[in-house]
């Protein structure tokens, strides 16, 4: 018996090793592992910095990165309620606690979660970059020099958000990444200085053209392009003659074309239209997002009024409609849209729905836009899915044309010529008639832009580089919480800091006015 | 399986009486020192297995030769033994000095009542409650101060929410370590169970020990933040084989339904409220009148069979042997639930007594259906009450659903029929579990007093779960057909692995010091989890179910390790029998911490003195006990594994699921947070309490007062921004503070000779504040508002009570009538933001139970309460289901029913759910209440000339509940009252052999 006893002494002596508190998951992977298993690991985390614009986490439609709401939350989908439900051409009806505010723009304040979203996946990304910029110095892989240039410009892409919808914020850099005592904040133009400095050194590290989803030069020109156009928003000193010609590199430099039909740049294969500079993939069966177009797509189609499967989805939302801040500019009724020979006037599903938007809690009050839809364009009558298949072109070749023609207008830099080419060029494609040298103002650029770009994520900038924001000088219905459109703040050309950023970084100060 | 207990039943039926031999006819009573009669004496022939019971009236023959000792015992009094003389022999025994002597497990090793320094609640047998007992926790639900049960609802093996003095933490676990024998639990549940206290058998339940405060809990170090409960299973008795046979069966029904509109209030609704939608009404202008609720609620049958042996063998090795069936239907169909348990338990001797063995085995096989919850308790709200349940021409298996054409294919439209939705689908969670351990308790031959003891435990459970799809079934409709069969696919296995090793010295000394009692030990714990799991996606080309398949991991494989290990000590010291004094003292090393950060040491002292073995306070004969407690220890916490998994703090990469590529063609990986700096959260805990006894226990009780502070608190937290690749995660920041004190009161209001009433109450408040949270002003803590997406009730903020609700103030006009998303400008700045939110607290602070149990000769009758003081519930139905707009179709051609705004149920003002109208402190109701836990009348009957005793007994748990609150039930765990699982009504009858 005493034997027994010594055996089970010994037995604890021996499993109990100090050794087994070190465990190790069989499932994850550390970097050497994971580069050891898969060569090309590189391209998979790269992916991941891709995809941090458009899925909400790397496990599944219903994962988050942040602690927000996995569906609510996505980059995608912060950047159309923050550009365009606070905008004149689109509004929501769900409410969802702070979406109400976006949509009427009234009664922003610092606890407002889509700030938050916005602001929380933003200075997601850019660590992630950091960090990939860390870890991938530190192993041999090829093409490095390129995929820094890759994550750079997806960095500085993030930083760009950050500049045109807060204002300020930490400048966080590979240098300073893992510190925990908190940055000290950075103005606008420093990050404007940054984010520019960065773009011109990255155009020389991305190649003439890259696969499909990844940047290249003329992304980062077209962002450069972007950056300038708005310089004086951001700066207080215009930037025009830098736009115009880094809208000229992108238009004449990189080999991107007008597509021939304006609907192939928003349907299930507009991976295969030419106009594209720089899209957020989608794809219904391996790139599932509650936030990239299915928000859009989805978003905007409810079976109450609408056949889902022509626009080859299986799932309506019932959310957004355009109002008359949009539709507006092609025609004065739904009889007057279905008349126009602009085919983006076609783009409004009027049956069943006010062209008034009387209530915009009210589904059938105002057309819902059908300008995005999941149905392919070369096979329209293809499969219906629940995910959106269709890429968001962030960047496209259109807005170039556009940004090329205002830089002109506004900064007197470029030819006329070429500008009221470009723009009667975009026109002609949709079918509209083409304009006069004097019709070519800043104003009907402001609208043209509307007419060819809403729904993309930039209406929100547009309408404050060209002074219609704020104030009451241009109105829309709901602005300000009223039926007709009524005065809204200066200060609401930024949007709030959110609260929980202020108190974990107490460098951190928040915008004038909120 | 019923046949089997039967033929067991008549084997040992039969060898009892066979046993039963004659020698000499030995007979006599039984009386107390006052000359009762005494029933149920046990007698047993010394060194023999030859026993039997005395009668109601005292009274026993047993058989036995002249010379031999007859041993009489019974709880409550003291063993007695008589030499056979004559054919007469009569026993007058005395009661036990008192409960005092009750033994009180502590870990590692046990203490009495009289000698406990810290703040420990023992429940025994006696006290349990009575009825249809699923789980092992409904014995205890309302009986101790300060242990707040609060299950999620009405399913068989609901989650119990247990927490002793409300939670101190956040991110991490609240609930109490659970130490079942001397085995600590694993906080996480196998797949499939949402009850780890339904994986042991009531039945095998001899006592629960709650420790309260630190000084008694530290000996657990950092699983011991939350109060440890250590659970004690039956063991085998020397003397006569003891045989118990218990049944009961049990009917179930809904307590309270939801008021919701019939079939014609709701045409009336729509004709009024909404006539432009009339035409969605009933089915082809054919009005039908369902009730929802009815259709998916049963009035449900339960049954539970346990067996049980207790003996010894060779009359020195006292062994038990159990079996438990329970079959319990769930209130709403098909949610059935079936456990079959065993048990064996034995103690052998050797070397002379020196080496004690105590093996335990336990073997549980659970067969659950589990339902879709969400779909069966949401769309009954929903459904409307003008559709039937059947419809003969359906495609969908006979059961009525709307559908609408869609580009001339049908689609699904409007709420999915809830009773389809159950009768469809099938997802048996099947658990097989075996639980043993062996304590070698030897006592050391080279030093008078000094054991070594070795425990090893080994817990394995393979779960398995299965989801299929009858034929057509509406979830698995597609545009091009039904999709039968399996839809999901789990098989998991848990290994736990426990060693335990300690020296004990104990020795009692003449002097100043008279005992002294200490251990020192070692402790090794590993929770494996692996499992693999079949996950299924519709195609969405073909509309076909197919399996999902991820390159990267096949078999979706998880895996998660933890290891645990520790060294610990306490001594527990008497001084002159008055003072007392326990040391303790505990290092813990967690496998979560990185190797740095990884040991923690928490350290407790009590001291007690008992005043009533002084002089002075003897003399005035008026305390049995009296005594009074002070302690002080650090606890620690670390269970953060479900907010950050079981590895964060070194860094690895995950890899992306199929469905969340992004570049076309490649792998996706993801760089995880970590967080190298995670260590302890630490719970210091200062506990008085005093124990009192008077007048020969016609009152006796307890009070403790406490004071806890944690810090470092393993909280999510937000991180500076861009300076972690994550908006928030798990760090040791702030702090919370609580307070608190627990009365328990125990009367003997009646003892005579036919009848006693015992009275019990005790009652608690504890109350959590957050006093730090690293700058933070608020973060938030959850409380999903079942409207919209991301709306999120709950807080943790600064000087409030952890998880507080984030409102508007209500408008209200002179009629008190709520004006319609009018609020409060309580910043006074003309808008209403955000900033004019204020927080209110939703837990209660006072919680308390009470009851009685009357004893008539053979009649019984006890009663339990329980109930909660303050606290708030959120109305969540009024707000899905209470505004005038509601049933307007929204993406669907289909009306949904709502609340009855004609009786009161919900108020037509509110007429929609826009903006802040969610965050309405108007849909805060108070959640005060009182439930009668049980009711239960029992018999016991004259014993059978063998001796065999019977006892039935009725009872009615949760009779009935006294509540302001104007939904179904205000004991809600998370405060948010939505789908709700109604809690059964139980009428349970109970019949109970003991021979």
């Amino acid at each position: 018996m005493k034997k027994i006893l010594l055996i089970f002494f010994v037995a604890t002596v021996a499993v109990s090793c100090v050794d087994d508190l070190n465990t190790k998951p069989e499932i994850d992977l550390t970097l050497e592992e994971l580069l050891k298993q898969d060569p090309n690991a590189a391209n998979g985390i790269l992916s991941r910095l891709y995809g941090s614009f458009a899925l909400s986490g790397a496990d599944g439609p219903g994962s988050s990165d942040i602690d927000d709401d996995a569906g609510e939350s996505p980059f995608l989908r912060g950047i159309v309620n923050l550009q365009d439900f606070t905008a004149d051409g689109l509004k929501n009806r769900w409410g969802d606690d702070g979406l109400d505010q976006l949509t009427t723009t009234s009664n922003w304040d610092e606890n407002n979660k889509f700030f938050r979203y916005m602001y929380n996946r933003i200075y997601y990304t850019i660590p992630q970059a950091n960090n990939l910029i860390n870890v991938l110095g530190g192993v041999d892989v090829a093409n490095k020099s390129q995929i820094e240039g890759e994550v750079r410009f997806l960095r500085a892409l993030a930083y760009y958000y950050l500049i045109d919808c807060f204002g300020k914020g930490v400048l966080a850099t590979e240098e300073n990444f893992g510190q925990s005592a908190p940055l000290p904040e950075v103005s606008r133009a420093e990050l404007y200085n940054y984010v520019e400095n960065e773009l011109l050194a990255v155009e020389g590290l991305l190649p003439d053209s890259n696969s499909y989803g990844r940047a290249d030069k003329a992304s980062a020109q077209f962002l450069l392009a972007r950056l300038y156009l708005n310089a004086e928003v951001y700066t207080g000193t215009a930037q025009y003659a830098n736009a115009l010609s880094y809208a000229e590199k992108v238009i004449t430099g990189s080999g991107h074309s007008l597509a021939p039909e304006f609907l192939q740049n928003f349907s299930a294969d507009n991976h295969t239209s030419p106009e594209i500079i720089f899209p957020l993939i989608a794809d219904a069966d391996v790139s599932q997002s509650y936030g990239n177009t299915t928000y859009i797509v989805n978003g905007s189609l409810s079976g109450e009024t609408m056949t889902l499967s022509d626009y080859g989805a299986t799932d309506g939302w019932g959310g957004h409609r355009a109002s008359k801040g949009w539709y507006g500019l092609f025609a004065a009724d739904a009889a007057g849209l279905a008349a126009s020979s602009d085919k983006r006037a076609h783009l409004f599903w009027t049956g069943g729905h006010a062209y008034e938007m009387e209530s915009y809690k009210k589904w059938s009050d105002g057309f819902p836009s059908i300008k995005f839809r999941n149905s392919a364009f070369n096979n329209p009558t293809g499969t219906n899915t629940s995910f959106s298949s269709t890429d968001f072109p962030l960047f496209r070749l259109a807005d170039a044309y556009l940004m090329y023609a205002e830089a002109h207008v506004n900064g007197g830099v470029g030819t006329a010529a070429t500008a009221l080419q470009y723009v009667n060029d975009v026109r002609s494609r949709a079918g509209a008639t083409a304009i006069t040298a004097s019709e070519l103002t800043a104003d009907f650029i402001l609208d043209e832009r509307a007419r060819e770009l809403n729904f993309e994520g930039v209406r929100r900038s547009d309408l404050i580089r060209n002074g219609k924001f704020t104030g009451a000088s241009y109105t829309w219905p709901w602005k300000g919480n009223t039926l007709n459109g009524s005065t809204i703040p200066e200060h609401y050309k930024l949007f709030p800091i959110p609260q929980r950023s202020l108190e974990a970084n107490p460098n951190l100060t928040q915008n004038t006015g909120y | 399986m019923k046949n089997h207990v039967q033929t067991t039943l008549f084997c040992l039926l039969s060898l009892v009486s066979f046993g039963i031999y004659a020698q000499q006819s030995v007979s006599g009573v039984v009386t107390d020192v006052s000359g009762s009669p005494l029933p149920a004496v046990n007698v047993v022939v010394k060194g023999t297995t030859t026993g039997v019971s005395t009668d109601f009236d005292g009274n026993y023959t047993i058989s036995a030769t002249s010379g031999s000792v007859l041993v009489f015992s019974s709880i409550g009094f003291e063993t007695q033994e008589l030499t056979v003389s004559g054919a007469m022999l009569n026993a007058t025994l005395t009661e036990s000095a008192s409960e005092l002597d009750e033994v009180v497990v502590i870990g590692y090793g046990t203490t009495t009542v009289k000698d406990a320094t810290g703040s420990v609640a023992s429940i025994t047998a006696e006290d349990f409650n009575q009825g249809a007992i699923v789980s092992s926790d409904q014995l205890l639900t309302g009986k101790v101060a300060g242990v707040v049960i609060t299950n999620n609802g009405g399913a068989p093996d609901a989650a119990p929410n247990i927490r002793i003095r409300g939670g101190a933490s956040l991110s991490a676990e609240n609930s109490p370590l659970i130490v079942i024998d001397g085995i600590p639990l694993d906080v996480v549940n196998p797949a499939g169970v949402n009850n780890p206290l339904s994986l042991i058998n009531p039945n095998d339940i001899a006592s629960f020990s709650i420790l309260k405060d630190a000084s008694a809990t530290a000996i657990y170090g950092s699983r011991a933040s939350n109060g440890v409960i250590l659970i004690t299973t039956k063991k085998g008795t020397l003397g006569e084989t003891k045989y118990n046979l218990s049944i009961s069966s049990s009917m179930s029904e809904v307590s309270d339904k939801l008021e919701l509109m019939d079939g014609p209030t709701f045409e009336r609704f729509i004709n009024e409220y909404h006539p432009t939608y009339a035409n969605l009404l009933g089915v082809n202008g054919v009005m039908y009148n369902t009730d929802w609720q009815d259709a998916v609620f049963r009035t449900s049958y339960s049954s539970i069979v346990n067996f049980s042996i207790a003996g010894s063998a060779e009359e020195k090795t006292p062994y038990r042997f159990s079996l438990g069936h329970n079959n319990t239907q769930g209130l709403v169909k098909t949610n059935d639930y079936e456990r079959l348990s065993t048990t064996f338990r034995i103690n052998p001797s050797f070397l002379d007594d020196n080496l004690k063995v105590d093996f335990n085995a336990k073997a549980f096989y659970v067969d659950k259906n589990a339902i879709d919850e969400g779909a069966a308790l949401g769309n009954i709200v929903s459904m409307d009450p003008t559709k039937p349940i059947y419809d003969e021409n359906s495609p969908f298996g006979g059961y009525y659903q709307g559908t609408r054409e869609d580009g001339g294919q049908t689609v699904l439209d409007g709420t999915w029929n809830p009773v389809a939705m159950l009768m469809q689908r099938k997802r048996p969670e099947k658990l097989l579990r075996i639980l043993t351990n062996m304590e070698l308790d030897y006592s050391l031959p080279f030093v008078d007093g000094l054991r070594a003891v070795v425990n090893v435990g080994l817990e394995k459970s393979d779960a398995d779960i299965r989801e299929t799809f009858s034929q057509n079934a509406i979830a698995t409709y597609r545009v091009g057909g039904f999709n039968p069969g399996e839809n999901y696919r789990e098989d998991q296995s848990i290994t736990n692995k426990t060693l335990e090793g300690y020296l004990a010295y104990g020795k009692d000394f003449d002097g100043l010091l008279q005992s002294i009692d200490a251990q020192v030990g070692y402790s090794y714990q590993n929770f494996q989890n692996e499992g693999t799991k079949k996950l299924f996606q519709y195609n969405e080309t073909t509309g076909v179910r197919e399996v999902l398949v991820n390159e990267n991991n096949p078999t979706n494989r998880y895996y998660s390790d933890l290891n645990l290990q520790s060294f610990f000590g306490r001594t527990n010291l008497n001084f002159a029998g008055k003072y007392l004094v326990t040391l303790s003292i505990r290092t813990d090393a967690s496998s979560l911490f990185a190797e740095e950060n990884r040991w923690g040491v928490f350290p407790a002292a009590a001291v007690a003195w008992r005043l009533s073995d002084e002089p002075f306070i003897e003399s005035l004969n008026v305390f049995d006990n009296l005594k009074l407690r002070a302690g002080w220890g650090e606890t620690g916490q670390s269970n953060i594994s479900e907010a950050v998994g079981y590895y964060p703090s070194y860094p690895f990469f995950q890899i992306g699921s199929a469905t969340s590529k992004y570049l076309p063609g490649e792998n996706l990986y993801n760089a995880r947070m970590f967080n190298p700096n995670l260590t302890w959260e630490k719970t210091t805990t200062l506990n008085a309490g005093i124990d009192f006894g008077i007048f020969n226990g016609i009152l006796s009780g307890s009070v403790d007062v406490f004071k806890r502070d944690t810090n470092d608190l393993l909280a999510n937290a937000p991180v500076p921004p861009g300076q972690a690749p994550a908006s928030s995660f798990v760090d040791n920041i702030g702090s919370t503070e609580s307070e608190g004190f627990e009365v328990s009161i125990d009367v003997q209001a009646i003892d005579t000779q036919n009848s006693s009433l015992n009275v019990f109450a005790n009652g608690a408040y504890a109350k959590t504040t957050i006093t730090d949270l690293n700058g933070i002003q608020q973060v938030g803590a959850g409380g999903t508002l079942p409207i919209g997406t991301g709306t999120f009730l709950l807080r943790h903020a600064i000087n409030q009570q952890a998880g507080a609700a984030w409102v508007f103030r209500q408008m209200y006009n002179e009629a008190g009538e709520p004006v319609y998303n009018a609020f409060a400008d309580l910043n006074q700045d003309g808008k209403i933001t955000n900033d004019d939110r204020y927080l209110r607290a939703m837990r209660p602070n006072y919680t308390f139970g009470f009851g009685f149990n009357f004893n008539y000769k053979q009649l019984s009758l006890s009663s339990s309460f329980r109930g909660q003081y303050g606290g708030q519930i959120y109305n969540a139905r009024r707000l899905t289901s209470g505004f005038t707009q509601r049933p307007v179709p929204i993406n669907t051609q289909a009306l949904s029913n709502v609340l009855n705004f004609y009786n009161g149920a919900a108020n037509p003002i509110i007429y929609d759910q826009i903006g802040n109208v969610a965050f309405s402190d108007y849909f805060l109701e108070d959640a005060s209440f009182i439930r009668c836990e049980n009711i239960t009348l029992g018999y016991a009957f004259e014993p059978l000339n063998n001796g065999t005793k019977i006892q039935a007994s009725f009872t009615v748990n949760n009779a009935f509940l006294i509540t302001k609150y104007n939904g179904q039930d205000p004991e809600n765990f998370g405060g948010v009252d939505n789908e709700f699982y109604p809690r059964p009504r139980v009428f349970t009858l109970g019949l109970n052999f003991d021979f």
